[in-house]
């Protein structure tokens, strides 16, 4: 059978369309597609970065003099404060994806490009945040002690910056690979159906 | 404009052009669960964009654009949405048509689900009789490029109902 045959069979299919469609109730309903979840997740992730601090402040309220002389305690808080920004550019970046008006085509284009930036941020947003703790270790024992960071100050620094390093080109690696299977596929897929409308 | 006043003219919409979303649905999932999930996705991202549509553009062709955008980019996620099936695992009767040429139909049908999620789009709106002009404002794909594609499709499907 040619597909001119099937044209009009198609022109004059009528479809069983369930009779119960209430339009008005799918606008209201959540979506569920790929963008919408991931934006509940930035959603929740920002909540909870900017809530932390708080808790930590509540539950110590009855030494709040203290906590507020704490290296690690502000330490926290530029990492959560960190944190919401990181989970704010994200959310505005998959937030732009969700535009579904656009021509196929630019509408692939955008989202690889999106994608893409998405990915290479987020590599140097867990390079920040290592370094980040790397130099925690390093400068906390010059300004208060702890058991744990004393003894790994201990060792020589020869150990430790060896471990460090180490632990930079194991993250490299790591994150890499969790990126490739998370998005690589999606990205392929997408680069894929672009190439094949070009 | 109020909400409500909105709401009342986009469901207006929806239901004048209805069939359309049905049909991409039938192109892009394969069963009934996943229609109406995808169905239920199309409307909600049209709902979304629909304050951004100006009229510049038909609305069917407006509708087309989402409705494609939503199935294609939304397939490939598969624990939060719908999972692109393989055409060995399309269900025996794909559509409710009047059958007469059933038998026929069903291996073009089946041909069809082998393409590309592109050129599904394309044979798509092929069948539905909309032109050129109008092929490249949905997918953004120059009409040299389309009539060429087009052409190709058609060989391919021939290979394939042969095959089949």
């Amino acid at each position: 059978m040619e597909l001119e045959e099937l044209k009009q069979t198609w022109k004059e299919t009528t479809i069983t369309k369930n009779k119960n469609t209430d339009i008005m109730d799918l606008m209201k309903q959540k979506s569920y597609g790929p963008i919408a979840a991931l934006k509940r997740e930035f959603r929740k992730q920002i909540t909870v970065m900017a809530l932390l601090p708080l808790f930590l402040l509540f539950t110590t309220i009855d030494d709040i003099s203290q906590i507020f002389n704490n290296v690690l305690f502000w330490s926290y808080v530029a990492f959560c404060a960190g944190m919401v920004i990181f989970g704010s550019a994200n959310y505005r970046i998959v937030k732009k994806m969700g535009t579904m008006d656009g021509m196929v085509r630019y509408n692939l284009e955008q989202q690889i490009g999106l994608l893409e930036t998405r990915l290479k941020w987020k590599l140097i947003a867990l390079r920040i945040v290592l370094l980040f703790f790397v130099v925690l270790v390093e400068v906390v024992p010059y300004f208060q002690h702890y058991r744990m960071l004393d003894k790994w100050h201990s060792l020589s620094p020869l150990i430790r910056f060896g471990s460090y390093a180490a632990f930079f080109v194991l993250q490299y690696f790591l994150s890499r690979i969790v990126s490739e299977r998370k998005f690589g596929g999606h990205i392929k897929y997408l680069k894929a159906l672009v190439s094949e409308m070009r | 404009m109020q909400k409500q006043e909105a709401e009342k003219e986009f469901e207006q919409h929806i239901k004048e052009n209805e069939l359309l979303i049905y049909k991409v649905c039938r192109m892009y999932a394969h069963t009934s669960a996943d229609r109406k999930d995808l169905f239920q996705e199309i409307v909600i991202q049209l709902w979304n964009a629909y304050p951004k549509f100006r009229g510049e553009s038909k609305f069917s062709t407006w509708l087309y654009r989402v409705a494609l955008n939503t199935a294609i980019t939304g397939l490939r996620k598969k624990k939060d949405f719908i999972e692109s099936r393989e055409p060995s695992q399309l269900p025996e009767r794909i559509g409710e048509e009047n059958a007469g040429r059933e038998e026929e139909l069903l291996q073009l049908y089946k041909a069809i689900g082998q393409l590309s999620e592109i050129e599904k789009a394309i044979v798509m709106l092929y069948m539905e009789d909309r032109s050129y002009e109008e092929m490249e404002e949905i997918l953004g794909m120059s009409q040299v490029n389309l009539r060429v594609k087009m052409n190709r499709i058609k060989e391919k499907l021939r290979q394939l109902t042969k095959n089949n």
